[in-house]
């Protein structure tokens, strides 16, 4: 199962059901589209994503999530936001200097931090501040997509700030995702994860970057929205599934009789005795010899005396 | 005298943009082609091994410098090069695929007489030749089912050539295998124990 937790989400996008189906391409399973919010947030919050997407040839088997990045502004309200968490599956953070984002990594209730690396970052990460984020659920984002389609001072600055991140996060709590805006800004999975490994990340923390570390955001921002206190959730509560009526092709006296000996028995007896009913070649035993012997003598009875 | 170690990288060449297509993709009245076929599409005439050799070596001195390109002068070879399939098999010294590996996964587009938008998936390496050739025909064979199921109803093809086949004829192959985990795969076959993609290699050997 690969992830990619960032495809820009624009209403009215021609493009992105192609982009959908080369990701899926590429062999992801499970995309999230972004939403990005800059500055104020309106005043009524609602998901700017339908929820079944008003497209019609998506690839089946790939799973989307929703999600949106808010800008950390000096001017945000912190109340609000777990009034954006509810409204979304899954909630990020793009902080834009080192206030907003020790904010982020101590206090604010997100699932994602994701720094704009291809800017030149006028400060360090801290291993004490990001380790304090990764401890409290909360992941680091490296987006490869700017730099492979911008200039090569975005890539300059990408490979740079990523090597910083890898190095500052000592490759803990990190996951990787396009942010590509066209469907050739996305990659293989296991390119995306050669590039970390050139960037300084060993190759399995790679591989978890691509899988289990976007798994657990999805699984921990679901956990927060639909459980119990962030703890107890119900995944399957025993409900049974609905039982098909039973096919009654025959409304005949001897139909009705031969269900009514099935019915006592276990599925796959059924199955067998009709499919020896029906299909000579199948060898019978003899314990079922008899009792189709025995079976026919007691019917012939019943219809005589009926 | 110990021998020199080589990787082999398996390349597929994938085509997302609709306005730069190779071939003309018919179907029937009105419908799109299914994306997997747009994605995978053949290659233009022009395209050779020759021409992926010097956007790799270009791509190594821009990413990497004169080092990295030095680096892999020596021992850098395009083995294989198919235009029906947009697949390549590129040989570089084991010590220095990485460099390769990322100057590919850092292309967005052929170089420049033909310069087509594509996107460069490495789908295996491999330690030896034969292993990755393997490969690549176990993926094409794949490819061919998925756009056959993809295409359910009876699709045309017309290439460049005026070749046309139906893909309904080809329906006999078996079915049933789930395409997309065998796909997917553990991508490196080294000589140690495969690193990680571990669980999913074995779920594409069974």
């Amino acid at each position: 199962m690969f992830y990619d937790l960032n495809v820009p989400y624009h209403a009215g996008d021609a493009q992105l059901p192609r982009t959908l189906a080369f990701l899926s391409e590429l062999g992801y399973n499970v995309v999230a589209l972004n939403h990005t919010i800059v500055g104020k947030l309106p005043a009524q919050i609602t998901c700017a994503i339908p929820c079944p997407l008003p497209y019609k040839d998506l690839p089946p088997g790939l799973q989307i999530h929703r999600r949106v990045t808010l800008t950390l502004t000096e001017s945000y309200q912190n109340a609000r936001l777990t009034e954006l968490a509810r409204a979304y599956d899954v909630l990020a953070v793009r902080p834009i200097d080192e206030r907003t984002l020790q904010l982020a990594c101590s206090s604010l209730d997100c699932d994602i931090i994701s720094v704009d690396l291809t800017q030149r970052l006028p400060y360090y990460f801290k291993f004490k501040m990001l380790s304090e984020a990764v401890k409290s659920g909360k992941r680091l984002e490296i987006c490869y997509g700017q730099g492979l389609m911008s200039d090569s001072s975005a890539r300059r600055n990408l490979i740079s700030n990523a090597t910083q991140l890898i190095r500052a996060s000592r490759g803990r709590g990190l996951m990787i995702s396009s942010e590509a805006k066209a469907a050739v800004g996305c990659r293989g999975a296991w390119d995306a994860i050669n590039l970390a490994t050139i960037w300084g990340l060993s190759q399995e923390r790679g591989f978890e970057a691509m899988s289990k570390e976007p798994r657990s955001v999805i699984v921990t921002a679901q956990l927060k929205r639909t459980s119990y206190r962030g703890v107890i959730d119900v995944v399957y509560g025993g409900e049974k599934p609905e039982r098909k009526p039973v096919e009654q092709a025959k409304v005949n006296g001897k139909a009705k009789e031969k269900q009514a000996v099935h019915n006592g028995q276990k599925r796959k007896a059924q199955d067998d005795a009709e499919a020896g009913a029906e299909v000579s070649e199948i060898p019978l035993s003899k314990r079922e010899q008899k009792r189709r012997a025995k079976k026919a003598r007691t019917d012939g009875e019943g219809l005589q005396g009926g | 005298m110990v021998r020199i170690k080589h990787r082999y990288l398996l390349v597929n060449i994938l085509y997302p943009d609709p306005q730069t297509s190779n071939v003309r993709l018919t179907a029937k009245s009105g419908e799109e082609v299914f994306y997997t076929m747009q994605f995978r599409q053949p290659s233009s005439e022009k395209m050779d091994g020759k021409i992926l050799f010097r956007m790799i070596k270009d791509g190594v001195a821009e990413l990497f410098g004169d080092y990295g390109a030095g680096k892999i002068a020596g021992s850098l070879q395009v083995k294989y090069f198919s235009q029906a399939t947009s697949t390549a098999i590129v040989r570089v010294s084991r010590d220095h695929y990485r460099l390769v590996w990322s100057a590919l996964a850092f292309a967005t587009q052929l170089p420049q007489p033909l310069s087509q938008p594509c996107v460069i998936q490495v789908v295996r390496v491999s330690g030896t030749i034969r292993k990755a050739e393997e490969e690549a025909i176990r993926r094409a064979r794949i490819s061919i089912r998925r756009a056959q199921r993809a295409s359910k109803p009876a699709r045309t093809i017309v290439g460049t050539d005026g070749f046309s086949k139906t893909t309904d004829g080809f329906r006999r192959v078996q079915e049933g295998e789930d395409l997309n985990d065998s796909m997917l795969g553990g991508i490196e076959d080294t000589d140690g124990p495969s690193v990680a993609g571990e669980e999913s290699d074995g779920i594409l050997l069974s």
